[in-house]
């Protein structure tokens, strides 16, 4: 008890940032007031006198120790140009490195003969001569670790570095109660020899949300607001989270749930422990528009809706989203998804066909129709992965012929009938070996390694050595344009021959006439994906040939990479994306799964179980373990069904939550006890808008072909500039650029309320002839064509709008003459108003009156509306009844309630035009915040 | 809160920050008394412009030049004199150089972020970013403390943002343009002006409409304030979009042409010119991004034809632009990137580029209370981190938004009320104001 006093104080303490030399001071004097434990003894007491005659290891104790001290600490050594010329590896973990660094010759870092006078013990000791201040105590346990290694030879084995079996952390969960609230952990580490240690001393410790646990840098944790979190302990190459969490209310005796499902059994249990009470399940109606947004990216239609509230079946949620699932949105929204992990863009994708914007399209299409099959996710994966340019035994010619008719205009209905799609290896971000371990860990793992290629990972077990192995798996797969096999050469040049083609034509000039050649339905060759397997043996035997030379013998070496967590070798004397691909799918793999079900799951969630979802590491655990478990496994057993992984979350009482919230859950965002409204991507924003503003006929033809919308991706031309669409881009759909999911945004803008406002789309909508203003203005029998722009009335406008800029233009030069000059002026400007006047007269609209120009030059000098010849009499209440009730279907899937109703009414009586009054209720319906945000 | 990790070991909750010890700056009180005493400037800003260089410009090729160095840290460029005696500056900068007195350089500016990411967020916000919290930018914090009217945007971001309101909520994002101007045409952010055929009535008609049908989420709370976020935006868009002050003051095009050459001709120089339109026009913040300074390969080439001609025109251009409409005092100014580059040049490229390098920068400072015409910090003979106490990027923000008239200490809660103070470490840089 003692020492838990004695902590907690230095806890407070080192808030005001006290140095960790405190610690030990303290330690050691702890040592003595407190009985042995019969246990493995504390670094702190091993180490507590000098000469207690143990050896300490260069692995287990003096490098973990310098991380400690903070040495190896990006602002210190850890720097990649070192501190005082003398550097570490960021983090450690680079043994042989950092102990080369510590024995460099004349440094006198460590001086073995003159053991006090080591500069590791001379420097951290004293903080006027070492830069970094003092970190430990001269003849404190630190120094005494560091001393008694040095005085016994500072010898380090690179052959023998130790495999850390387990890291065992206790508590190995903190439940606290109260604010203030205290505990201490403890680490033991066990090595493969057999032996185990406290190591809790030589641990680095970090919190991922201090405001709910924090931990100081003796892995001492104190709870502050309720919530949860992980603290994370470091060790070695171990990473291990420790679950804290503070209930919000009094945690609930986990209650037997009857027929729930394992999704809402595994969520209830952690609510339970943090005594939050889920929110009821939603409506039917805010559920038909949840739903259908989230598996089709799609507003469900007006009679859906209708039909939806008033089926009475108990069943009938289960039933809609299996018909969602089979409807072709479905497959193109999530084509679109998995062309954002995959990393579909067409920038980077430039040059590999003849002719721009159709590699993405084909990439889109290849995936769109897999989904709509639903082919097992693993599949689809491994016609990736494992892609060869050619359908079974197809000849180059073949091959050419197949993909000359991919590249024409609808062809990528047949690319997508290939087998593989090896497009996503010929992207110009992911041609080097680095590029591709780092790209292929974020789309098929959600695994960030790429700090890995420098240092140790900081959150995660991989070392630099690990991503440089698992980046030479890469170094045979070769794909660019120009590619042909060494034998398909001669046929190369016999096709461009054919073509007329000279051989010396190349680049930008090439392309355009394999283009042209290929719209002219002729045959242009292709560059294909190859896998250098020869070179890697060649390589072998040209080395060995070499050392015949020097009279030496070698083996024959292949050279070999390894996947990330396996020792084992894989030689690329063979393509190794097959034992990757074997390796994704094996049910031991620890990411695969879960990376595709996380995402899928954020999709419905808006955040992940693991956040961020391309985050997965040690440090950053889900939310939920026994959840992600539960879908992942489940994929697995089910063969990678991703429409059982839908229709498993959709179903789910989680899933549809009300969005309104209790006491104990309103700030709750990551354990899912309500739904957490969130603004809708990119692609569902715009097509929503579309569809709302269609015409009934239009909607359904749309809903069925697809034409026009932002989930086919048709519009979406990445990188393309010219070709972008604005919508998307202020909405924020992902760049696929970067290796990131954050490259997709659902912030909303200032912006983005401008254009739902304002923008020219918007107008061109609600003013369609074939839009649902011009059909409902039919059904109110006013005459179509008024509420409808046509092209004369376009034209008249940018008439109107070009007059407007010159007379406005004219007064404020009227404005800034002299008063003389104006009195000159005046009835030659008089008379230009009289004509601006007439003609607008004439067109409709009315001018301002002139002294009111001249006043206020800035004020819009035409204020009038589109004039219509209304006939009063023939609107009836009723017409208009159906019309509001439309809107709201149409924009919210919900019906009017009374206060609405009422008001919509009261805005058509005021009005003089109706016509009017039924585009400003549609305009003011898609600009409620119940239109973009999930609920 | 969204976050990700990256290399640079923030999770860990860094105690044993080395060698950093905050400059020798002001307390709040001391430096009123110092105002008072008018032993330091009182000029106060109101508005503010911020330049961001996002990639990390080379300082040793810029602002701070070694030429005594060895060859392999000294680069190709020569140092040139300035307008003020005993500055010198980067050959490839002689615009700047002619306009020196208008601003302050800090040398030696240090911290120990070396991935973009991170590091932009620290000098976007004068804070080291934490995991569990994300820090408002200084848009976003004057927004706060300065609303401004509705028709015109409290801040905006030419083209993109380089970070978000943080903790402080959606509301006080700011309008990002989305694209640049172009020299000598006109410019306008889309959705602004309105179209032919519907008047301003007709807008606020609808506008009513709509206020009285968008109920659903009236009383609904929500952490991340997007509700509250979309309201505000709401307001704005209406008033921005029936008002012609927004639409006049994003038209470059409607300056003289001579004024506006002043400022060369790229689209970053015009952003600059947009950037004091704004400001003239009332907006709080302007931000203009000029990317392009990672230069790990090719460094000299590509500083010497695309970056340093781009920056030295649009800054000087700015600074002599500001003073000529008389706005300097009322407008600070604060152009940095997220790191330096590394004193030794790598051998990636023929010539050789430069890597990530924290520990040593540059910043630039003007405007409002700032005396230009100095230098504040030093580097030590290789460029290589501070020569005596360091400048930190919180001293910086700390200073910023004493120029504007902010507290740097001022306390904000987080949505679950979690006090937070504005810049933790930071203290005021008296020299600036002196």
């Amino acid at each position: 008890m003692q020492l838990t006093s004695q902590i907690q104080v230095l806890s407070i303490r080192q808030s005001v940032k006290v140095s960790v030399v405190i610690i030990g001071l303290l330690a050691s004097s702890i040592v003595s007031s407190r009985a042995l434990a019969t246990e493995s003894k504390t670094a702190s007491e091993r180490f507590a006198l000098p000469g207690s005659g143990e050896v300490p290891s260069f692995q287990k104790h003096v490098t973990p120790l310098l991380g400690r001290l903070g040495c190896n600490g990006r602002s210190c050594h850890g720097s990649f140009q070192g501190r005082g010329d003398f550097r570490l590896s960021l983090f450690g973990y680079d043994f042989k490195a950092d102990h080369e660094a510590l024995m460099a010759e004349n440094t006198g870092r460590v001086d073995i003969d003159d053991v006090e006078e080591s500069l590791i013990l001379a420097k951290p000791i004293d903080a006027d001569m070492h830069e970094g201040g003092k970190r430990m105590e001269k003849d404190g346990w630190q120094y005494n670790v560091l001393r008694a290694w040095i005085s016994a030879g500072a010898k380090f084995d690179a052959s023998e570095v130790e495999q850390l079996e387990d890291l065992v952390v206790t508590p190995n969960e903190i439940r606290f109660t109260n604010a203030n609230e205290h505990v201490q952990l403890k680490v033991v580490a066990h090595w493969a020899d057999g032996s185990s240690e406290d190591v809790t001393e030589l641990c680095r410790f970090s919190s991922n949300d201090d405001a709910v646990a924090a931990i100081d840098e003796s892995g001492h944790v104190t709870s502050g607001e309720t919530g949860d979190t992980h603290v994370v302990v470091y060790y070695d190459n171990a990473v291990v989270p420790i679950a804290a969490l503070r209930p919000i209310a009094t945690p609930r005796e986990s209650q037997q749930l009857v027929n729930a499902k394992p999704i809402d059994v595994a969520v209830a249990q952690k609510l339970d422990k943090l005594g939050i009470i889920p929110s009821p399940v939603c409506s039917d109606e805010d559920f038909i528009r949840r739903v259908s947004l989230d598996v089709t990216g799609t507003l469900p239609s007006p009679d859906e809706v209708r039909a939806f509230v008033t089926d009475s079946s108990s069943d009938k949620r289960a039933h809609y989203i299996d018909v969602l699932l089979e409807r072709p949105t479905y497959a193109a929204w999530w084509a679109t998804r998995f062309s954002d992990w995959t990393g579909n863009n067409e920038a980077e994708l430039n040059n590999v066909l003849p002719g721009r914007n159709i590699a993405s399209k084909l990439w889109y299409e290849w995936l769109r129709e897999r989904l709509a099959k639903n082919v097992p996710y693993d599949e689809i994966v491994e016609g990736i992965v494992v892609a060869k340019s050619r359908d079974g035994n197809e000849d180059y010619g073949a091959y050419c012929d197949a993909m000359s008719e991919a590249c024409r205009p609808g062809g990528e209905k047949s690319f997508a009938q290939r087998d593989g799609m090896p497009l996503y290896w010929a992207r110009r971000n992911f041609r080097q070996p680095t590029e591709r371990a780092i790209g292929f860990a974020y789309t098929f793992l959600g695994v960030r390694i790429e700090c890995a290629q420098c240092h140790k990972h900081p959150f995660d077990q991989w070392s630099k050595n690990d991503f440089d192995e698992f980046s030479k798996l890469f170094t045979p797969i070769k794909m660019n344009q120009g590619a042909a096999a060494k034998e398909d050469k001669s046929e190369e040049r016999e096709m461009l021959a054919s073509l007329g083609v000279s051989a010396s034509t190349k680049g930008n000039l090439l392309r355009k006439k394999l283009a042209e050649s290929l719209l002219e339905g002729k045959t242009v060759p292709f560059g294909e994906l190859m896998v250098d397997t020869v070179t890697a043996t060649q390589r072998a035997k040209a080395q060995v040939a070499q050392a015949k030379k020097k009279g030496k013998k070698v083996n024959l070496r292949v050279p070999t990479g390894k996947i990330l967590g396996d020792d084992s070798e894989v030689e690329l004397n063979q393509d190794p994306r097959m034992a990757l691909m074997r390796w994704l799918r094996s049910p031991d793999n620890p990411y695969f799964a879960k990376a595709v079900v996380n995402r899928v799951w954020a999709n419905y969630f808006g955040i992940g179980i693991v956040d961020p979802t391309d985050d997965m590491n040690l440090a950053n655990p889900p939310s939920n373990s026994s959840l992600l478990d539960y879908l992942a496994n489940g994929l697995m057993d089910h063969d990678f069904d991703l429409k059982w992984l839908h229709r498993e979350i959709t179903t789910s009482e989680t899933y549809q939550r009300s969005a309104e919230v209790n006491e104990t859950n309103r700030l709750d965002r990551r354990n899912f006890s309500r739904h957490v409204p969130r603004r809708y991507p990119a692609e569902v924003v715009h097509d929503a808008v579309l569809m709302a503003t269609l015409s009934d006929e239009q909607a359904d033809h749309v809903a069925e072909t697809l034409e026009g919308m932002a989930i086919t991706d048709a519009l979406s031309i990445y990188g393309a500039g010219k070709g972008s669409v604005f919508a998307l881009d202020v909405f924020g759909r992902s760049t696929r650029e970067s290796n990131c999911d954050c490259d997709r945004s659902d912030s909303p803008s200032l912006l983005q309320s401008v254009y739902l406002r304002n923008d020219v789309d918007i107008h061109r909508r609600l003013a369609d002839r074939s839009g649902w203003v011009t059909e409902s203005c039919k059904k109110l029998g006013i005459a179509p064509e008024v509420s409808g722009v046509d092209k004369a009335k376009e034209e008249s406008n940018k008439r109107i709008g070009r007059q407007k800029q010159f007379f406005e233009a004219r007064i404020k030069e009227f404005n800034n003459l002299p008063p003389k000059r104006q009195e000159q002026m005046r009835s030659k400007l008089m008379a230009q108003y009289e004509k601006f006047s007439t003609q607008l007269a004439a067109d409709g609209e009315t001018l301002l009156p002139l002294a009111e120009m001249l006043k206020n030059p800035d004020q819009p000098s035409i204020d009038a509306t589109l004039v219509e010849p209304t006939d009063m009499s023939t609107l009836k209440t009723e017409p208009i009844n159906v019309i509001v009730e439309d809107a709201y279907l149409r924009t919210l899937s919900r019906f009017p309630n009374q206060e609405e109703m009422q008001t919509s009414l009261a805005f058509f009586d005021e009005s003089q035009s109706k016509g009017e009054a039924v585009k400003s209720l549609l305009w003011a319906l898609l600009n409620t915040k119940e239109f973009i945000i999930s609920h | 809160m969204r976050f990700h990790t990256t290399c640079d070991g923030f999770r860990r909750r860094d105690m044993l920050k080395a060698g950093c010890i905050g400059f020798g700056g002001l307390t709040l009180s001391q430096y009123a008394r110092l105002t008072h005493a008018g032993q330091v400037n009182s000029n106060r800003a109101q508005r503010a412009i911020f330049i961001e260089l996002p990639g990390g410009p080379s300082h040793l090729d810029t602002f701070d030049l070694k030429p005594g160095a060895p060859d392999n840290i000294r680069g190709t460029f020569k140092p040139i004199s300035t307008n003020v005696a005993g500055i010198q500056i980067s050959e490839h900068l002689p615009k700047l150089a002619a306009v020196a007195d208008k601003f302050a350089i800090l040398r030696g500016v240090s911290h120990t972020l070396a991935a973009h990411q991170l590091g932009r967020e620290y000098v976007n916000t004068g804070s080291r970013p934490i995991p569990s919290l994300e820090y408002p930018s200084y848009g976003a914090v004057l927004s706060k403390e300065r609303p401004g009217e509705d028709d015109i945007p409290s801040q905006v971001a030419v083209p993109k943002a380089g970070h978000g309101p943080g903790f402080l909520g959606i509301r006080y994002a700011s309008l990002e343009t989305n694209s640049m101007p172009q020299f000598g045409q006109p410019y306008a952010v889309r959705g602004l002006s309105l179209s032919p055929g519907i008047g301003v009535d007709e807008v606020q008609k609808r506008q009513q409409l709509l206020e009285k049908l968008d109920r659903r989420f009236a009383e609904f709370e929500e952490v991340g304030g997007l509700v509250d976020g979309l309201d505000r935006f709401g307001e704005q868009a209406y008033s921005m979009i029936t008002s012609p002050r927004a639409r006049k003051a994003f038209d470059i095009s409607q300056e003289p042409v001579s004024f506006a050459k002043l400022f060369g001709e790229d689209p970053f120089a015009q952003s600059c010119l947009m950037a004091l339109r704004l400001v003239e026009s009332g907006v709080g913040l302007v931000s203009v991004q000029l990317g392009g300074w990672d230069t790990h390969a090719d460094n000299f080439t590509k500083l010497k034809d695309t970056q340093l001609p781009k920056l030295d025109a649009g800054l000087s251009g700015l600074l002599a632009g500001l003073e000529m409409r008389g706005m300097l005092e009322t407008t600070a100014v604060l152009v940095t990137g997220e790191f330096g580059r590394t004193p030794k040049i790598n051998d990636r490229s023929a010539e050789g580029g430069r890597d990530h390098y924290p520990r040593c920068m540059f910043m630039l400072m003007a405007g409002g209370g700032v005396r230009g015409g100095q230098v504040i910090g030093e580097s030590d003979d290789t460029a290589a981190g501070p020569r005596n106490e360091a400048i930190t990027p919180d001293d910086v923000a700390a200073s910023f938004y004493w120029n504007l008239g902010i507290d740097p200490t001022i306390e904000y809660q987080t949505n679950t009320g979690r006090p937070i103070t504005l810049v933790r470490d930071g203290k005021v840089i008296q020299q600036l104001f002196s």
